[in-house]
C-alpha cells in the first residue's frame, strides 16, 4: 500500500496540525467543486479517494488524535462523489432529459446532443444541458452562453447558478497558497474593481433569483 | 504558435529559470542539428512550454554547451533527448502550416511569410515525413479553420476548437494514458487561449485589413477595438481556459517542471492577457514579470 504520508506529501514526524493542513490543501485542490463537468473529474474522483484514504489512516494510526470529525468529513466527501451521479438523474424531469445527463455523465456527448436534438421545448434545462455539452468540449463562449439563458428563464435553480459562476469567475476553482485571484481582464484600476464587485454580487445573490451581470 | 506564453518571473526559483533556459536551448540546439539555421528562428517561449510538457520524467542535468547566440559565454543546455526532437519536428511542422495559413490571409502582408516559408520548405518536408500523423491532423485543423474563416464564422470556439485540437495532438505520442489525457486538455485550452489572444492581438491590424478575426463576427465589432462587453465576453473565456488548464495540470505529477508550469498557468498566462489586452505587450519580450511588467529576456 502507498504510504498515506506520501500521498499528503508530508514527512512521518509532521504534526497533527499539519497532517489536517495538508489533507485540507489537497481536498481543496481535488474537489468536485474544482472539477464540475470536467472531463478529467474522473481523475480528480480517484486523488480525492487516495486523499481521503491516506487520511483516514494516518488518523487511525495515530489513535484517531488528531480530529474525528474531520474524518467523517471525508467520508462524506467520498460519498458525495459516488452520489453526484445519483443526484443528477433525481433531479432531471423528463425521461429524455434523464437520458441527456445519463450520456454527459458516460462522456457520450454524441448521444447527448442527438438526444437533445428531439426535444422542441428549449427550457431552462435544455439550455443548461447544451451548455453543459460545450463546456465538456471546452467550447466555454458557448457554453456560458447557454448558462446565461437557463438562468433567465429558471432564475431561482441553483446548479443553473452555481455552473454559470464557476464559468464567470471561477468560484470555487482552486488556487496555490500564495497565489491570488487573478484575471486578464484585471487592469490596475479598471477593470479589476469591477471583477471583485462580480465576486461579492455573485457570493451575495447566491439565495437570489437575479442572474447578475457585471456591475 | 505565437510566443505568448510565459511563467511568471518572480515565482521561479534559479533552479526552474536555469532549467527552462536549458530547454530553451536545448530546443534551438536540437532544431539547428536536425534542420538548419533558419529552423532555429521559429523557436519562442510557447514551443519551450510544450517541450517541457512532453518532458519525461527522468531528465537528467543539463550540460554547458558552446551556443551561437553566445560564443564567449556558451550556455547550460538539455542534449539529445526524445523529447527535445519530438518538440522540434513539430514546432516546425506548427510553423510551417501557420506560414501557409497566413499566405492564404488576402489581408495579411505576405513578403516577411513567403521569406520564411522559402527557408522552411525543405526542414516542413523532413519534419512531415518524421512525424506524418502530426502533419496530418495540423493541416486538417487548418483545413477546418480556413473554411470557417472563409464562412465569416461568427463564434469564437468553433475556429479556437481547430487551433485547440491541433495543439492537443501534441500529446498523441506520449505513452502513458492518465499523462495523455492531462496533456490533451492542458494542450486544447493552451491552443484554444493562443488562438484568441493572438485574435486580440491582432484586431486592430485585421479590422483595418478587413482579415477575418472571430472576435469582430462574436461581438459584432464596428471599430478595432473592444467594446467593454466584448472585452469582458474575451476576459471569461481567456480566464476559464487558463483554469482549466491548471485543473489538468494538478492531476499529473511534473516533477521538477512543476514550479515553471505552476508559474505559467497560476499567474502567467493571466498577465500576458492583461498586458494584450491592455496593448502593452511586444512579442519579443522577456519572461514575465508577474505583475505585467516586462523583464530580462533569457
Amino acid at each position: 500500500m502507498t504510504d498515506p504520508y506520501e500521498v499528503l506529501n508530508i514527512p512521518s514526524t509532521a504534526t497533527d496540525e499539519e497532517v489536517k493542513k495538508a489533507y485540507r490543501d489537497l481536498a481543496r485542490k481535488y474537489h468536485p467543486d474544482n472539477y464540475h463537468d470536467n472531463p478529467l473529474a474522473d481523475l480528480a474522483q480517484e486523488k480525492m479517494k487516495e486523499i481521503n484514504a491516506a487520511y483516514d489512516t494516518i488518523q487511525r494510526q495515530r489513535g484517531g488524535r488528531g480530529n474525528a470529525t474531520y474524518g467523517s468529513q471525508a467520508q462524506q466527501r467520498q460519498s458525495y462523489y459516488g452520489g453526484y451521479q445519483q443526484q443528477y438523474q433525481q433531479r432531471a424531469g423528463s425521461p429524455l432529459f434523464q437520458r441527456v445527463r445519463m450520456a454527459i455523465n458516460q462522456g457520450d456527448l454524441a448521444t447527448a446532443e442527438q438526444l437533445l436534438g428531439q426535444i422542441t421545448d428549449h427550457d431552462g434545462e435544455w439550455n443548461f444541458l447544451k451548455g453543459t455539452i460545450c463546456y465538456r468540449r471546452g467550447w466555454v463562449d458557448e457554453a456560458r452562453r447557454y448558462y446565461q439563458t437557463a438562468c433567465q428563464m429558471d432564475p431561482g435553480n441553483g446548479e443553473y447558478r452555481q455552473m454559470l459562476n464557476f464559468v464567470e469567475n471561477g468560484q470555487g476553482a482552486y488556487r496555490p497558497e500564495g497565489y491570488e485571484v487573478f484575471s486578464s481582464g484585471c487592469g490596475e484600476g479598471n477593470v479589476c474593481g469591477r471583477m471583485a464587485c462580480a465576486y461579492l454580487m455573485c457570493n451575495l445573490c447566491s439565495c437570489g433569483g437575479m442572474r447578475i451581470f457585471w456591475c | 504558435m505565437f510566443g505568448y506564453v510565459r511563467p511568471s518571473l518572480p515565482r521561479l526559483t534559479e533552479e526552474d529559470k536555469g532549467r527552462f533556459r536549458a530547454v530553451y536551448c536545448g530546443l534551438c540546439r536540437t532544431l539547428g542539428e536536425r534542420y538548419g539555421l533558419p529552423a532555429r528562428f521559429i523557436l519562442n517561449y510557447d514551443l519551450t512550454f510544450l517541450a517541457v510538457l512532453l518532458w519525461p520524467p527522468d531528465t537528467g542535468e543539463p550540460e554547458h554547451r558552446r551556443c551561437i547566440a553566445h560564443p564567449l559565454a556558451g550556455r547550460d543546455t538539455f542534449t539529445g533527448n526524445a523529447v527535445l526532437e519530438l518538440a522540434a519536428d513539430e514546432s516546425v511542422i506548427l510553423s510551417w502550416w501557420q506560414i501557409r495559413d497566413a499566405l492564404a490571409d488576402p489581408g495579411r502582408g505576405k513578403a516577411r511569410y513567403r521569406a520564411a516559408a522559402a527557408a522552411l520548405k525543405g526542414a516542413y518536408e523532413k519534419a512531415a515525413a518524421l512525424r506524418p500523423d502530426f502533419d496530418r491532423s495540423t493541416r486538417e485543423q487548418l483545413e477546418r479553420l480556413g473554411a470557417l474563416e472563409a464562412a465569416g464564422c461568427p463564434t469564437l470556439d468553433e475556429p479556437a476548437d481547430t487551433f485547440a485540437r491541433l495543439l492537443a495532438g501534441a500529446a498523441g505520442e506520449v505513452d502513458h494514458p492518465v499523462k495523455r489525457r492531462v496533456l490533451e486538455q492542458m494542450l486544447y485550452h493552451l491552443g484554444r487561449w493562443v488562438y484568441l489572444i493572438d485574435a486580440a492581438d491582432d484586431l486592430a491590424e485585421d479590422f483595418a485589413s478587413g482579415s477575418y478575426n472571430p472576435l469582430i463576427r462574436r461581438f459584432s465589432l464596428e471599430s478595432g477595438v473592444l467594446t467593454e462587453e466584448a472585452r469582458e465576453g474575451l476576459v471569461v473565456s481567456l480566464d476559464h481556459s487558463i483554469r482549466l488548464m491548471a485543473a489538468a495540470f494538478e492531476l499529473w505529477d511534473f516533477g521538477a517542471w512543476s514550479g515553471v508550469i505552476r508559474a505559467v498557468v497560476y499567474e502567467g498566462l493571466f498577465g500576458v492577457g492583461r498586458a494584450v489586452l491592455e496593448g502593452t505587450f511586444h512579442a519579443g519580450d522577456g519572461l514575465w514579470g508577474g505583475a505585467g511588467r516586462k523583464e530580462e529576456p533569457l
